[in-house]
């Protein structure tokens, strides 16, 4: 079945709601228009949906092989991915200095759907390549970026982030990779697991970002440094030179994208191996954060692209798919349940992913300082978010797509099961889900004493007190306000616990205080979306003469987009009526601070 | 070498066509354009024979209303240097008047070779490549498959029922791809960011059509009739395939 997406809510988010074309008119997009991104848009769907979707299933069949001291990814992936570099899809909204296409990042978020939407595993070897080829880029000399990121966005080369050993996973600070220095270079020895795209046939070279102490330095996060370490080393004029002593143990055997290449790589066996300082000795860690946050975003992308892979499925399928009679599956109340319930939440996702996407071009654009570093703080705090909300309830759409199919859905004929799979690791890598809502509570409320949520929190309000008589959302806008005073008064529970000395209790809820803030953060993007289209909608309605509701419902089943608008409503109200009262209950439950989880004696 | 291609915005086929009340059209309300299929096929072909033959330039010409320019730009986009708009002011015009507009502005361009799609599939009638070869005077292969060009020759190759036909043309000529002939490429982004800047020149199709009055007139749209749904014949084998030779013969009346 082929992939397909609401084309239209992903125009409607960029061009309608964020008002991405608007960016045009800055130095830094000067030229990108609403014409320039659409057609870039469309070539990305169309790249998708001819080029990556027929990976799909062998990715899954195939998967990667691992012979002899070779790693080989599933037929077809090496044509497609040079064809997709060849297209500049690589660097898209990296800066042109080094090969990158210098889009923005909204943009380049939304074609990104189509792509990670139609192969996960495809889209992780250039996910991967592009993040490391921008940190080179960020923070290495520019001898480096020019020697290493031209090829990479050219996609001569891979790359790869190697953090992973096997004593050290959550807890990177342990890790016991080391890096000698050796003249201009260093010799690095370690082994890294779990590495992605960390060997494969799609390059001719692939280019580790090893993170390792450097001999002497302290233990822990504070003494690690980052290096550049390719599996090929690089002659000064840029060919391919000896095999850097890079060795691939072992490639795992996953539950889901298989055909994404997860490697054991020993660094150094024979003392051979070169590395490259990025940037400065023992400042891996921030370093490393930029590619993890970009990731971390990147994974929740993953949660929500698959959602809508999964809802069109399983849409289509309730189109067609008759029980008890000629009755379609799609008319039976359960199911139509579950499909608005994965449409709202597919919705809402992308309007969050975008939104936080959104943020990094009006920091790019902004001249003003102080607004600059309020974008970026915003993103900063919806980083965790975007990360665990979208992939939680990622995987959970994917489930009810299963439940949609029946039967069918559980056999390998049909793609939701794939679906599943494939988006279950996104909620486990790249920092677990229940790393992000640490990383919430314990860091990013409080940032900069607490000035980003509370701004965040001012947006919302500010929406509830603006529409609060809204003709048509009152009562939605009424259940969010709600909703959101709750949020206020869990944080400060979170903030006195912490003050007293219980650094538990905020860790047993920090899971379902993420929860609470993506629903009411969702339930406000999609009522704010709602009552923009509902705009949009009437002025169909008035310039077709619809005066009553029986001309109005006519329009809505005829034309395109009168429906895909009164959609968007639906969408919005059932999110807020069904989804968000999920928010008062877990408001409840942290509120009684129940300790049997630390009490239990397992 | 002075290439030129030609192409046709039509609907998407995946586009739900919906005809006016007053059967004077379609619906134009909702229809998603594309480049037509065949189309990217001469337009590759075209930019391929332009990498082959070096200080050569392809030019993209579309007939047809304002909108068209968006096809225009994807081509421009995939790799054609620049473009020719001919504006139809909304006439809608048939393949005769389309044809001698077209053969006037590629005999005042001095092109030397035309790619064009075999046809277009909106109304699908491919009539426009032959009827300008003819004006031109030029020879024209349909359907082509393979093309060699070479020492002012092309050799072209075209599949007919249980064969293939291979034809030895002068040039100029004007060649109808067929799908075979290539993989059309994608428009890349730095493609997409360049055809902005390259030039497109507006001509108006009352200019350009001399006196040419349209030979076809069409008078009403109407959508084919829907397909009745299918049958299940019940019992056993060979009553089946009795009912079934029965209903044939006497129901569809096609045996």
């Amino acid at each position: 079945m082929a992939y397909k997406v609401n084309y239209r809510d992903v125009e409607f988010n960029l061009f309608d709601y964020l008002k991405i074309q608007d960016l045009g008119q800055s130095e830094k997009y000067a030229g990108f228009g609403k014409e320039e991104c659409s057609a870039i848009l469309g070539e990305a769907l169309k790249f998708a949906q001819k080029e990556i979707d027929p990976l799909f299933k062998k990715s899954d069949q195939v998967g990667c092989k691992h012979e002899g001291d070779k790693v080989t990814a599933p037929p077809g992936f090496k044509e497609a991915y040079h064809n997709f570099a060849a297209n500049g899809f690589i660097g898209m909204d990296v800066p042109t200095t080094y090969g990158g296409m210098g889009l923005p990042v909204g943009l380049t978020m939304a074609a990104t759907e189509f792509f990670v939407g139609s192969c996960i595993a495809f889209s992780m070897y250039s996910g991967l390549t592009r993040g490391s080829a921008h940190l080179i880029e960020a923070f290495g000399s520019e001898e480096l970026a020019q020697r290493f990121v031209p090829n990479m966005y050219g996609g001569k080369w891979g790359g790869t982030m190697c953090l992973t050993e096997p004593q050290a996973g959550s807890a990177v600070g342990d890790l016991s990779t080391v890096a000698v220095k050796d003249g201009d270079q260093y010799k690095i020895k370690g082994t890294k697991i779990f590495i992605s795209s960390g060997d494969h046939d799609l390059t001719e070279n692939i280019i580790h970002l090893v993170l390792a102490r450097v001999e002497g330095d302290p233990a822990g996060t504070k003494g690690i440094s980052l290096f550049v370490v390719p599996k090929f080393r690089v002659n000064p004029d840029g060919s391919t030179g000896e095999w850097n002593d890079v060795k691939t143990v072992n490639i795992e055997h996953k539950m889901g994208i298989k055909g994404s290449s997860t490697c054991t790589l020993s660094f150094g066996d024979s003392g051979n191996c070169i590395g490259y300082m990025l940037g400065e000795q023992r400042r891996g860690m921030p370093m490393m954060f930029q590619m993890m946050n970009e990731a971390r975003i990147a994974c929740g992308l993953q949660g929500a692209a698959a959602s809508s892979a999964a809802y069109e499925s399983a849409l289509d399928y309730a189109k067609v798919r008759t029980q008890g009679g000629k009755t379609l599956i799609l008319d039976y109340p359960d199911v139509r349940r579950m499909l608005i319930t994965m449409k709202a939440y597919t919705e809402g996702m992308r309007a969050l992913l975008l939104y936080s996407a959104n943020l990094d071009d009006k920091e790019v654009v902004e001249k003003d300082e102080a607004t600059k570093e309020k974008y970026a703080g915003r993103l900063s705090l919806l980083t965790p978010v975007c990360k665990a909300y979208c992939t939680d309830m990622g995987f959970k759409v994917t489930e009810l797509a299963m439940q949609v199919y029946g039967g069918y859905g559980y056999i390998a004929e049909y793609p939701v099961e794939q679906y599943m799979r494939d988006v279950k690791i996104s909620s486990i890598y790249e920092g677990t889900n229940g790393i992000q809502a640490l990383d919430l509570i314990g860091r990013k409320i409080g940032q900069k004493n607490g000035e980003y949520f509370r701004e965040l929190y001012e947006e919302m309000n500010g929406f509830c007190t603006k529409q609060a008589a809204h003709p048509a959302f009152a009562s939605e806008v009424g259940s969010i306000k709600k909703a959101l005073d709750q949020v206020g008064q869990v944080t400060m529970k979170l903030a006195e616990w912490g003050m007293s000395g219980n650094v538990l209790s905020p860790q047993l809820h920090a899971m379902s205080y993420l929860y609470n803030l993506g629903d009411v953060f969702v339930s406000y993007l999609l009522t704010d979306q709602a009552v923009l289209a509902l705009a949009k909608l009437e002025e169909i309605w008035k310039s077709q003469g619809a005066d009553n509701e029986e001309k109005k419902s006519k329009i809505c089943t005829e034309n395109d987009e009168a429906r895909f608008l009164e959609g968007k409503v639906k969408s919005a109200r059932f999110f807020v009526a069904n989804i968000l009262p999920q928010a008062t209950a877990r408001t409840k439950a942290i509120l009684a601070d129940d300790q049997s989880p630390l009490k239990i004696r397992f | 070498m002075k290439i030129a291609v030609l192409v046709k915005q039509v609907p998407d086929t995946e586009t739900k066509i919906k005809t006016k009340a007053d059967g004077s059209g379609i619906e134009a309300d909702g229809v998603k354009y594309i480049v037509g299929p065949y189309d990217e096929n001469a337009i590759e072909e075209a930019i391929k024979t332009k990498e082959k033959n070096a200080g050569s330039e392809v030019t993209v010409i579309s007939l047809g209303p304002v909108r068209s320019v968006e096809a225009i730009r994807t081509a421009l986009a995939m790799g054609c240097d620049k473009a020719i708009h001919i504006d139809d002011e909304n006439s809608n015009p048939d393949a005769y008047v389309t044809a001698k507009a077209l053969a006037k502005v590629i005999a005042d361009k001095g092109f030397e070779i035309v790619f064009t799609g075999k046809q277009a599939i909106d109304q699908d009638n491919s009539q426009v490549t032959q009827q300008v070869a003819e004006f031109l005077g030029w020879p024209q292969v349909m359907l082509v498959e393979k093309l060699e060009i070479a020492g002012g020759k092309a050799t072209a190759t075209r599949r007919v029922s249980g064969g293939k036909e291979v034809y030895e043309v002068p040039l100029p000529a004007i060649f109808g791809c067929e799908k075979g002939l290539n993989t059309p490429r994608y428009a890349s982004l730095p493609g997409i960011m360049k055809a902005k800047t390259k030039p497109v020149e507006t001509l108006k199709l009352s200019a350009e059509k001399g006196d040419a009055q349209p030979k076809v007139v069409l008078s009403n749209f109407r959508l084919p009739p829907e397909k009745a749904p299918g049958r299940m014949i019940a019992g056993d084998a060979a009553a089946q395939v009795k009912e079934l030779v029965r209903a044939l013969r006497e129901e569809a009346k096609v045996i």
